[in-house]
């Protein structure tokens, strides 16, 4: 990973938040929804075919050299962890880009299992969020991240409305957000599905384009009434998502926050980043002031030292 | 091409048929047991005891669909395989292939927009989605092992068996 300098950070921050001025504003007058690449990949999730089995994150934590786990991925004591109380269970974490976890389906008595990752949305919020732009939505779909502008202010971690991106604490010196990229490096950018997808038994998860697999889960949904439940979780959800989801159980029983808005969460930050680039414009300028003061005193006593000499 | 090499030329084209066409046709006996091992790389195959199965379902189109040309278990398939002949070959493999996601397969599909079966699983989900379903509902085995092997690939792959992490390994669980 490269080291930013100082310097250097100001500049990036200096250029990155008057880019969002401009970018911000012009989103406040001329708002148009962006619906997507057209071509966008994306995965459907269905939660009837999920047998809780755990391949998906096996795979992930072996595509992308993830720490060796604590627990072998073919142990399903797992599922009852719980934190906070019993209030939460498993999330994504600096050392897993996925986990399933484990719901009691009430009515059936069944368990259900939920896959979660990034969902890698039209529009993120983290990339919204992030004065140095350090995410990008690629063509293909996914959201990816570069570390190397990233300065670890875990703006995006607060924004997300899915609670996915985690953070590395393995290194003060290299601040490092982790999440799932779709495997963009290793296989959406040359074509291939996903590790996850590849390895899951069950089909649980299938690849395409996220055109098609809107077209396939109304159609599931539409042959199979009694088994479904009739929405397609991540279609408008935060104006859209690339993953997408099918289930069996009311999604507020599964751990899906129902209550989400179903355009962009940006659209609500708009207001706030008008305000952002003022703070972000002055910000930069005043260290760099300070900096260059301070600096200049320092020059200008070597000077003087050497003048002495 | 001189004689000696041409018969063996003939010979091993059709030692070859032998193997790509399927194990029986729609008309010949079903198979006592069939191995299913053109996925194994986390698990070994499965030795499938097709005769068994047969006795238990006592009607092919539970797993072959229309296949067989006497309708189709599934009422959706029925809709428009009630009365459909039989298909000339009726492997799982021959439909539900090996690698449902390449770009190509994707293009493919896509391509015909006409194309009904757009939703068609490939060899490895055909064979849990039917095999598994089914299992949960009869009571019979769901272990992942209780059918197939794990590997040792498959050991290293879920850090499991000789591959297990010894006390607490850097993986921490994110609060
Ligand atoms: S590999 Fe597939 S079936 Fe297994 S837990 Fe993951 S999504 Fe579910
Ligand atoms: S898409 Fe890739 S990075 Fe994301 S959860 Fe699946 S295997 Fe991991």
């Amino acid at each position: 990973m490269r080291r930013i300098s100082r310097r250097g950070f100001f500049k990036v921050t200096a250029a990155g938040s008057s880019a969002l001025a401009i970018s911000s504003t012009k989103k406040a007058f001329g708002m148009k929804e962006f619906k997507g690449y057209p071509d966008s990949m994306g995965v459907l999730v269905d939660l009837t075919r999920c047998i809780g089995c755990r391949t998906c994150e096996a795979a992930c934590n072996k595509e992308h050299g993830l720490p060796e786990p604590e627990i072998p991925f073919d142990d399903f004591s797992v599922f009852d962890q719980v934190f906070h109380d019993g209030k939460r269970k498993r999330r994504t974490s600096d050392s897993a880009y996925t986990v399933v976890n484990r719901y009691d389906d009430t009515s059936s008595g069944a368990p259900v299992y939920r896959k979660i990752q990034c969902n890698h949305c039209n529009e993120p919020a983290c990339l919204t969020s992030c004065f140095v732009n350090a995410y990008t939505k690629t063509k293909e779909g996914a959201v990816i991240y570069n570390p190397d502008v990233c300065v670890g202010c875990r703006m995006c971690m607060v924004a997300c409305p899915f609670r996915i991106p985690a953070y590395s604490y393995h290194s003060a010196l290299h601040p490092q957000i982790i999440k799932c990229n779709f495997c963009y490096d290793t296989r959406l950018k040359k074509g291939k599905p996903p590790a996850c997808v590849e390895a899951c038994p069950q089909e649980a998860l299938t690849f395409g384009h996220r055109k098609t697999l809107i077209k396939i889960a109304h159609e599931r949904i539409r042959s199979d009434p009694d088994k479904y439940v009739d929405h397609v979780y991540g279609e408008t959800e935060v104006g859209g998502t690339s993953w997408m989801y099918l289930s069996s159980v009311p999604f507020d029983q599964v751990g899906f926050d129902t209550s989400l808005q179903h355009h962009p969460i940006l659209d609500n930050t708009k207001s706030f980043l008008g305000f952002v680039p003022m703070v972000l414009g002055i910000w930069p300028a005043m260290f760099m002031g300070f900096h260059l003061l301070s600096t200049r005193g320092k020059e200008e006593t070597e000077k003087k030292v050497s003048e002495n000499k | 091409m001189n004689k000696r090499k041409r018969l063996v030329l003939t010979g091993l084209i059709m030692a070859s048929f032998l193997f790509v066409v399927p194990v029986f046709g729609a008309s010949s006996e079903p198979p006592a047991s069939i191995l299913i091992d053109s996925l194994s790389y986390l698990y070994n195959g499965v030795n499938f005891d097709h005769e068994q199965h047969l006795e238990v379902t006592n009607d092919c189109s539970v797993c072959h669909h229309h296949c067989f040309g006497n309708g189709a278990e599934n009422e959706q398939c029925a809709k428009c395989h009630a009365n459909s002949n039989g298909t000339s070959s009726v492997a799982c493999g021959d439909c539900h292939i090996q690698k449902p996601f390449t770009v190509q397969h994707i293009r493919e599909m896509e391509a015909n927009p006409k194309r009904y079966h757009l939703d068609m699983v490939g060899l490895k989900a055909a064979y849990h989605l039917r095999c598994l379903n089914c299992h949960v509902e009869m009571d019979a085995p769901t272990g992942c092992v209780d059918c197939h092997e794990r590997t040792d690939t498959g050991n290293q792959f879920y850090h499991s068996g000789d591959y297990a992490p010894i006390g607490g390994g850097a993986g921490k669980v994110h609060e």
